[in-house]
């Protein structure tokens, strides 16, 4: 592979490691305060299984950047300033209600189903293997969040109206995740990764199906072009602010 | 006072093809498909499972030993309602938990209890439940890589993977081995 491809494609796979690390932080702040005991355990394990897929991206980009896989991913996680930070904005909003978080985790896994599913045939070995495994765990995440987006959506009034309000905000946002980049194209074009307008339009099919069963209204906005993914909300420096507060309590320290 | 929870489910994993599912306690969930999610978060989150089984617990008829030698085995003969199967669960020590035993056909609770009485024994048997089989909801084959695999292969969410525990030891002067 040559060395600018090698470079895109980690770029590439750091962008996916920190769509997955913040999402991961948010859904962890929801460990003690979300409304059923059973639903804060089941929300702290998708923090979790989020939380290694970052990992595994990491690893990959580290292995790409002939940077160490041990310990580069550390590095990207607690020494990078917020600015650096490729994740898309709809994970680093703060949690809003129940039916903002649930919505938005179930954005996220269709948004992993098809990605995942392209990433599954991508000429990388390693990434390829890499997306077979990590499908298989997102299933339950989507089969979860999808039961829940079902059940809200149909439930009463109340819940109907919190979810459409968090749609109205979210579907807008969730576009970015399919955002062009002029690398991103050419990794397309080596069978590096899937073709962005073929994600675009599989989610699309896929949540607007699953949604509308749901009473929800997709609102307008596919073809408003999203912002490119350096672009941040305030409230990514904060959460990145506090995640990294102890490590760099004391650099180097062994834990 | 009003019960405001949700209603509540018995859990049952097996942890090997050869085992029988064993009961690991109770999920709350909204309805059977949520519970087996919710089984699936709260019990499976680090040993081995193939498979888990939920079942509502107002659904579970049960009948103790000492009920038993109160009132005696129930008739067999009372047939109210419709033939059908029935999974038969057995607690065979105050210590152990519900274990799958088999099947039975039976017309309600009570007469499913007697014909299982007949079928696996009474001896060693503390507390009997027996739930209609159409009552349970299982995981299904095809849901077992993404059910149970992400226990299996991530360490950390194992509390030993994070080394502050032998350091506490350390800091006490506790050699590990006491521990």
């Amino acid at each position: 592979m040559k060395a600018e491809l090698r470079e895109s494609l980690a770029n590439y796979l750091i962008a996916l490691g920190d769509d997955e690390l913040i999402l991961a932080h948010r859904d962890s702040e929801w460990a003690g305060h979300a409304p059923i005991l059973e639903e804060d355990i089941a929300f702290a394990n998708l923090a979790l299984d989020e939380l290694g897929h970052a990992s595994a991206w990491y690893r990959l980009a580290a292995e790409l950047l002939d940077e160490d896989p041990d310990r580069h991913p550390d590095q990207l996680v607690f020494w990078r300033p917020a600015a650096e930070f490729r994740n898309v904005r709809m994970v680093e909003l703060p949690n809003g209600d129940w039916a903002f978080s649930m919505l938005r985790q179930y954005l996220f896994d269709a948004s992993e189903q098809v990605r995942l599913s392209g990433l599954a045939h991508s000429e990388h070995p390693g990434l390829a293997q890499a997306a077979v495994k990590i499908r298989t765990e997102e299933l339950y995440h989507l089969r979860h969040t999808s039961a829940w987006v079902r059940r809200l959506g149909l439930g009463t009034q109340q819940s109907n109206r919190k979810m459409q309000a968090a749609l109205d905000l979210l579907h807008p946002n969730a576009l970015q995740l399919f955002a062009e980049s002029v690398s991103e194209l050419e990794l397309a074009q080596a069978g590096l990764v899937p073709r962005f307008d073929g994600l675009l339009s599989a989610w699309v099919a896929l949540v607007t199906g699953d949604l509308t069963g749901c009473n929800l209204r997709i609102p307008d906005g596919i073809s408003s072009k999203p912002a490119g993914r350096h672009e941040h909300t305030p409230h990514l420096e904060l959460l990145v602010t506090e995640m990294q507060e102890v490590a760099r309590l004391e650099a180097g320290a062994a834990w | 006072m009003t019960d405001t929870q949700w209603p509540r489910f018995q859990v049952f994993h097996q942890e090997q093809p050869d085992r029988p599912h064993t009961n690991v306690g109770a999920v709350h969930a909204p309805d059977a498909e949520l519970a087996l999610q919710n089984a699936r978060d709260v019990f499976v989150r680090r040993p081995d499972c193939v498979s888990l089984w939920v079942a509502p617990a107002d659904q579970i008829f049960s009948l103790t030993a000492e009920e038993i030698a109160r009132s005696g085995v129930p008739p067999t003969s009372t047939a109210e309602g419709e033939l059908q199967p029935y999974l038969v669960f057995i607690k065979r020590s105050q210590v152990g938990s519900h274990e799958h035993a088999g099947a039975v056909s039976a017309t309600s609770g009570p007469t499913a209890v007697a014909e299982a009485a007949s079928r696996f024994g009474k001896a060693e048997a503390l507390v009997w439940w027996v739930v209609p089989e159409r009552m349970i909801h299982r995981s299904e084959a095809d849901q077992v890589g993404s059910l149970f695999g992400p226990a299996k292969d991530k360490p950390y969410r194992d509390q030993a993977f994070y080394h502050t525990t032998t350091l506490m030891r350390r800091i006490r002067g506790r050699p590990r081995e006491e521990a």
